[in-house]
């Protein structure tokens, strides 16, 4: 074989590739648009808040990522949906508006892309990322204290200060990196049906 | 050739080898550390720091062993055999030199980056966009220098090496580079994201590391065994099929959810198909092989190049296994993948790049090797090690793929499922770390010349046969 050919070969090989997943899932999927839900007027997917998408690479960053994944598969192949995980499965659309885009690949833990609505309780959310053990003795999920700062108790509470003490003398108190994580958590509400994945 | 120059590459070459180790040891060893805190999960009130967290070692450490272990150690002794099979030396040393550092200051700049920042979350690509940028960058001097391994001696030695070599040169560069513009540089829909980081997994495991892998596959064992590739028409349809499918196998990792399911389909067809071109493959390994058993006992590159080779195979086969569509959809979210990341890390490549250290590294460095237990210890550490941490997620993923199946099973169980085999993998890996520091002493005494006696060839203690293997033309 011929220098110039075997170069032909695996540079069309390589683009063929590229142009066959990037440029046509381009086309297929990147040029979705959110629809109208016309019980409530609005569109879906939402667009996340600002808090929410910094929360996004906060997920990322804590690398939740490594056990829990972000994408509820349909009835047909898996028990997602028996679990609870969410009321349909995730589809392309879901992802439009998120950067990063994220779906896992490991699941020691439970899919979180619909935890917005199994758990929209805040202060849960914030005892779970605190010590997860909290919430359920069983949980292998590590700990993130370093997501709160430690102040000493005074004679009120601050108003975001968690419901838990490390030890009675403090109070806990979210950092910005926790909101943003907990509002990114409760913007992952994929409680609603699209053109192509209706509610089951 | 123009011998001046070739020291300037070979001090290249062993930057990257003994950086590798070094990343081997740390990477596996933050490994090890986060299956341990799977195993115990309240070891993480020990350290108390974002950098001692599961989510954060676990990134850091396949981030290390991916690209600073394999990636710096096979171009680390591609340095050394290209311009051996090329015949030119390499012309600008210093540059070459610099894109050596370039690229360990690359690895170890991402790896305390995820260590203390945290991983950027995108399939295979956990680094930040500094650090992509500066992989490409010594790539492009380190991939120019390994171009002259393509020159104008095409047609003076065996054409497979050299075809891999082209697919990895460019599959690199472009799979890089285009995932980082769709992924970090616009502004892409985030379902376009999905697949952008699929191909970019994909071009990273199938088309730059395996081809290079096999570039020494089929230029060593050829040359160690004395024999030619039998069937060059089998190697090129493997050649060509490894190109068309490596970039699809990528998308077999989702199941159902937002990837396109002609994408998803057309990936579990490319699975099976590359399973029949590992055993194509395999087969010309075979008949490079076959009846030198004697030989692959005693020569210690020969056994790691032959365990890699077979490897290889499995891995695809594994990876076929993992794909069929009454698996993927049980087996998509479970530890059984990285089961297949041992076995196609740490036995094919890991056993590969052994191998060619043990049989390049005396031809650039004019250094021998021991006749020393450490060798016995290396071999039967790393590949039983590996193979048994395989078998264990193998086994766990199993298990947690029909306990996610079974709505009836609470999530809160699926840890206890997995712990008796985490016992196992846990104990693997550090088996295998044990071999990698045996691998680790000798190769510093060897290079420091520490020991009374050494030969080029490395051969395991107390061989039956006594044949010697020749390696003397891997010298000119």
């Amino acid at each position: 074989m011929k220098p110039t050919r075997a170069l032909a070969i695996a540079l069309g090989a390589l683009l063929l590739t590229w142009v066959a997943q990037a440029a046509v899932g381009y086309w297929q999927v990147g040029r979705l648009e959110p629809v109208l839900n016309e019980e409530t007027n609005l569109t879906v997917p939402p667009v996340p808040s600002g808090l929410a998408h910094t929360g996004a690479r906060v997920f990322a960053s804590q690398g939740c990522l490594e056990c829990h994944s972000l994408s509820a598969r349909g009835p047909k192949d898996s028990a997602d949906l028996t679990r609870g995980w969410g009321q349909r499965r995730s589809v392309a659309r879901d992802y439009l508006f998120r950067d990063p885009a994220m779906i896992g690949t490991a699941r020691i833990g439970p899919d979180l892309s619909n935890i917005g609505a199994r758990m929209p309780e805040g202060d849960k959310l914030m005892q779970h990322l605190y010590d997860p053990r909290l919430i359920k003795k069983t949980s292998t999920c590590p700990t993130h204290p370093w997501l709160f700062a430690t102040k000493p108790a005074g004679p009120k509470a601050e108003p975001d200060a968690l419901q838990v003490s490390p030890d009675g003398w403090h109070q806990l108190i979210p950092t910005y990196q926790a909101r943003a994580l907990v509002a990114y958590l409760q913007s992952l509400n994929a409680n609603y049906a699209l053109p192509e994945a209706p509610l089951k | 050739m123009n011998r001046s120059t070739l020291p300037q590459g070979s001090t290249a070459a062993l930057v990257l080898i003994l950086g590798s180790i070094l990343a081997s040891l740390v990477g596996a060893g933050l490994q090890l550390l986060a299956n341990t805190q799977l195993l115990v999960p309240s070891l993480d009130r020990l350290i108390p720091m974002p950098w001692f967290n599961y989510g954060r070692l676990v990134p850091a450490s396949q981030f290390l062993l991916s690209y600073g272990w394999l990636g710096s150690g096979l171009l680390g002794v591609l340095l050394i055999l290209a311009p051996r099979f090329s015949g030119i030396a390499f012309r600008y040393g210093r540059l070459l030199f610099g894109g050596t550092i370039l690229w360990q200051l690359a690895i170890f700049s991402g790896f305390t980056q995820i260590l203390l920042e945290g991983s950027s979350g995108l399939i295979g690509m956990p680094q930040p966009r500094f650090v992509s940028i500066l992989l490409i960058l010594s790539f492009l001097v380190l991939g120019t220098g390994l171009t002259r391994g393509l020159g104008r001696s095409w047609k003076s030695g065996p054409l497979l090496p050299r075809l891999y070599l082209l697919l990895a040169l460019l599959a690199f560069p472009l799979g890089l580079g285009s995932a980082e513009v769709l992924l970090r540089g616009t502004v892409t829909p985030g379902s376009v994201q999905i697949i952008a980081q699929l191909l970019w997994h994909s071009f990273h495991q199938h088309l730059w590391l395996a081809p290079l892998g096999l570039v020494l596959i089929f230029q060593l064992l050829p040359t160690l065994t004395g024999r030619a590739a039998t069937s060059l028409n089998l190697g090129l349809l493997a050649w060509i099929a490894t190109a068309l499918l490596g970039g699809w196998l990528g998308t077999v990792r989702a199941s159902d959810g937002p990837i396109p399911s002609w994408m998803q389909s057309t990936g579990v067809v490319a699975s099976i198909l590359m399973a029949f071109v590992a055993i194509g493959n395999g087969l010309l390994v075979q008949n490079l092989t076959e009846g030198r058993w004697e030989e692959i006992r005693r020569n210690v590159a020969l056994r790691f190049l032959s365990v890699g080779a077979w490897s290889y195979a499995t891995s695809y086969i594994l990876l076929a296994f993992l794909s069929l569509p009454w698996v993927r959809p049980v087996m998509v979210f479970t530890v059984a993948w990285p089961a297949l990341f041992e076995v196609f890390h740490f036995l094919f490549l890991g056993c590969v790049l052994a191998g060619s250290v043990y049989a390049l590294l005396p031809v650039a460095r004019e250094m021998g090797w021991p006749n020393s237990s450490a060798l016995t210890w290396h071999f039967w550490c790393t590949t039983l090690g590996a193979a048994a941490a395989a078998s264990g997620l193998l086994l766990a993923g199993s298990f947690q793929g029909l306990a996610l199946s079974d709505a009836g099973v609470p999530i809160s169980t699926l840890a206890s499922y997995l712990r008796p085999f985490l016992f196992v993998v846990i104990f693997a890996q550090f088996f295998w770390l044990v071999g990698q520091v045996a691998f680790s002493s000798v190769l510093i005494a060897s290079l420091l010349r520490l020991f009374p006696t050494a030969a080029p060839m490395a051969v395991f203690r107390n061989p039956t046969v006594i044949r010697p293997v020749s390696v003397g033309h891997l010298h000119g």
